[in-house]
C-alpha cells in the first residue's frame, strides 16, 4: 500500500472520530470535567495523606497523577480496539468496512491509532493539569518516549485481543473487565511493594505494572535508559510475544466470522 | 472471461452446539442457505436473483462480496478467487447492502461517501467531484450535507447505492435496492441501472419485485430453498405477467399462496 493512500485513510478515520467526539458535545465537556474533577480529589487526598508520605521517594500526588493518568490511558488504549469492533458491529458498518479495498487489519489498526491519538491528548491535558495542581516533574524525555512507545505496543496487542474476542464471542468487554479488576495490582493509587509477596508476583505478570513504574522512573525522576532498562526489557519481551500473538487470533477469529455469518454479530 | 462465476457453492449457517444451548430454546444444528448453486454472469449484464425470503439471495451477494466464504464451492469474480483473492476481489466489487444501518450516524451524506471513499483507494483529488456526482444521480445532492441519523429509510437506500458507485466497480452488488422507495425514485433508480453496463459494470440485483425485475434485468436467475431452481433470460417482449407465472410454475409457491389467497378474498 502506498504511503500516501495509508496518510489519507488516516486522516480519513481521525477527522471521522473527530468530527463524531465534536457532535456529541456534552460528552466532551464532560469527559474534560471529570478529568479535572479527579485530579482535585487526588490533590485534596496527598495532602490529607501528608508531605510524611512518599511511595518509591516520590511525592503521593505526582504518583497518584502520573499512576491514574497512564493506567487510564493504557486502559482506554485497549478499549479503543473493543470500541473500534464494538461500534462497527453496532451501526452495521462492519460488514461494509470489511468490503472496502482495505484490509481489516490495517483498518482496525488505523481506527485504533485515531483513539489513541485522542487519548493522548486527553493524558497530555491530564498532566499538564496535574502541574497547574503543583504536581513536580523532572522528565527524561527519552527515557519517557521508550516506555511510552513500548507500553502503546503492548496495549496494542491487548485491544487487538480483545477485538478478537469481540468477533468470536461478542465479549470482548471480558479482557477490558480482567484488566480493569486488576488496577489495584499495578501500583495505580498505592506502591506495589506494598502487596503479600503472592500478589506482587501476580502484579509482575500485568504488563501495566511496568509500564507504570517506567513511565514514573521516565517522567518524576530523570531516569535515562539505562535507568528505565529494566521496565523496558520486560515491556519489549510482553511485545514479542503478544504481538504475533494477537494478530494470528484477529485473523482467524475473522475468517471464523467471514465463514459463519457472524461478523455483524452483537 | 465472465464477469462472475460461483462453481457448486453450497453455504451452511452452523447454530449455537448444544452443548451451549443451556435452556433449550434456541435452534440447534445448522441451517442450508445455499446448496450446490452454479452459476454465470457475463460481463455488461443485469442479472436479477429473484426468490422469496430465506431463498439464499443475500447469502449470495455476500459471498460474492468476501463478506461471506463458502463452505463448498469456489466463486470468481473476473478469475479472481472470493476466498484466496479477497483483497482483488474488493477493489472490484461495489455492494449496496439491504439494512439502513451501515453509516455513521453523526456524520453527513457527503462526509459518509468521503470515508468510504477513502478507504476504497480513490484519491482525495478526484474525491469531492465524483460524491457531487452521485449525490446528484442519486437525489442526494440537497441533503449532502445533513447528518445521515436525520435521514428516511428510502435516503439510506440511496446513499448506499451511491457507496457501491463510488469506487466505480466492474461488480455492483444491489440488495433490495428500491425496496424503500417511492415509485418516482424507483423509476430514476431503475434508470440508473440500466445506464450501468454501458460503463462496462455488470450488476447483480436480489430482489422479490417482477417489476423491477423486468425493467432492470438482461437475465433471471431464481433461487428456491438455497437451490438455483431456474435461469432464464429476459426478452425485451416479455412482460411482468409472464415472469410472474415462470416463477411460480417454477418454485410451486402458488399452490402454497393460492389457498391463502382466496380465503383472504373470501
Amino acid at each position: 500500500m502506498k504511503i500516501s493512500s495509508l496518510l489519507d485513510k488516516t486522516a480519513v478515520i481521525m477527522r471521522r472520530d473527530l468530527l463524531t467526539a465534536m457532535r456529541y458535545r456534552t460528552g466532551f465537556l464532560l469527559g474534560g470535567a471529570g478529568a479535572i474533577t479527579e485530579l482535585a480529589a487526588f490533590y485534596y487526598l496527598s495532602r490529607a495523606v501528608g508531605p510524611g508520605f512518599r511511595p518509591e521517594g516520590i511525592e503521593y500526588f505526582s504518583f497518584l497523577l502520573i499512576g491514574t493518568g497512564f493506567y487510564t490511558f493504557l486502559l482506554m488504549g485497549v478499549h479503543a480496539f473493543l470500541q473500534t469492533v464494538q461500534e462497527a458491529q453496532q451501526t452495521g458498518t462492519l460488514e461494509v468496512l470489511m468490503t472496502t479495498s482495505t484490509s481489516p487489519p490495517v483498518l482496525v489498526f488505523l481506527s485504533t491509532l485515531s483513539a489513541f491519538t485522542a487519548n493522548t491528548v486527553t493524558l497530555a491535558f491530564y498532566l499538564i493539569a496535574g502541574l497547574a495542581f503543583g504536581a513536580p516533574m523532572r522528565p527524561n524525555v527519552t527515557s519517557s518516549l521508550a516506555v511510552f512507545g513500548l507500553s502503546v505496543v503492548v496495549a496494542a496487542a491487548i485491544g487487538l485481543l480483545a477485538a478478537a474476542l469481540q468477533l468470536a464471542v461478542q465479549k470482548g468487554s471480558a479482557v477490558v473487565w480482567v484488566l480493569g479488576s486488576v488496577w489495584f495490582l499495578t501500583g495505580t493509587l498505592f506502591p506495589v511493594g506494598t502487596l503479600p509477596k503472592p500478589l506482587r508476583h501476580m502484579a509482575d505478570l500485568i504488563p501495566i505494572t511496568h509500564s507504570l513504574e517506567g513511565m514514573r522512573l521516565a517522567l518524576l525522576q530523570e531516569a535515562s535508559l539505562a535507568g528505565v532498562g529494566h521496565e523496558l526489557l520486560i515491556l519489549a519481551l510482553f511485545a514479542l510475544v503478544l504481538v504475533p500473538c494477537s494478530l494470528l487470533v484477529f485473523s482467524w477469529t475473522l475468517h471464523r466470522a467471514r465463514l459463519g455469518g457472524t461478523l455483524s454479530f452483537y | 472471461m465472465p464477469a462472475v462465476v460461483l462453481e457448486s457453492v453450497s453455504k451452511l449457517f452452523r447454530h449455537r452446539p448444544a452443548l451451549f444451548n443451556w435452556f433449550g430454546r434456541e435452534r440447534t444444528g445448522e441451517t442450508r442457505a445455499l446448496h450446490n448453486v452454479s452459476l454465470e454472469v457475463p460481463s455488461g449484464r443485469v442479472l436479477v436473483l429473484l426468490g422469496p425470503n430465506g431463498s439464499g439471495k443475500t447469502t449470495t451477494l455476500k459471498l460474492i462480496s468476501t463478506m461471506l466464504l463458502p463452505d463448498f464451492g469456489r466463486i470468481y469474480v473476473q478469475g479472481a478467487d472470493t476466498t484466496t483473492n479477497a483483497e482483488t476481489v474488493r477493489e472490484r466489487v461495489g455492494f449496496a447492502v439491504a439494512t439502513e444501518r451501515s453509516f455513521f450516524p453523526r456524520l453527513s451524506a457527503r462526509e459518509n461517501l468521503d470515508f468510504f471513499a477513502a478507504l476504497d483507494d480513490i484519491p482525495r483529488k478526484v474525491r469531492a467531484d465524483k460524491i457531487d456526482d452521485l449525490l446528484y444521480r442519486t437525489g442526494l445532492h440537497d441533503s449532502a450535507d445533513t447528518l445521515v441519523m436525520k435521514f428516511s429509510s428510502g435516503m439510506y437506500q440511496r446513499l448506499g447505492i451511491a457507496r457501491a458507485l463510488i469506487k466505480k466497480p466492474s461488480v455492483v452488488l444491489l440488495d433490495e435496492p428500491t425496496r424503500s422507495l417511492d415509485p418516482g425514485s424507483a423509476a430514476l433508480f431503475w434508470n440508473l441501472v440500466r445506464g450501468l453496463p454501458a460503463e462496462g459494470t455488470t450488476v447483480i440485483l436480489a430482489t422479490h419485485n417482477f417489476n423491477e425485475a423486468v425493467a432492470v434485468g438482461n437475465q433471471v436467475a431464481i433461487l428456491f430453498k438455497g437451490e438455483l431452481s431456474a435461469e432464464l433470460n429476459l426478452s425485451a417482449s416479455l412482460g411482468v405477467d409472464e415472469l410472474r407465472s415462470f416463477y411460480f410454475q417454477t418454485t410451486g409457491e402458488l399452490e402454497e399462496v393460492e389457498p391463502a389467497m382466496s380465503r383472504g378474498g373470501r
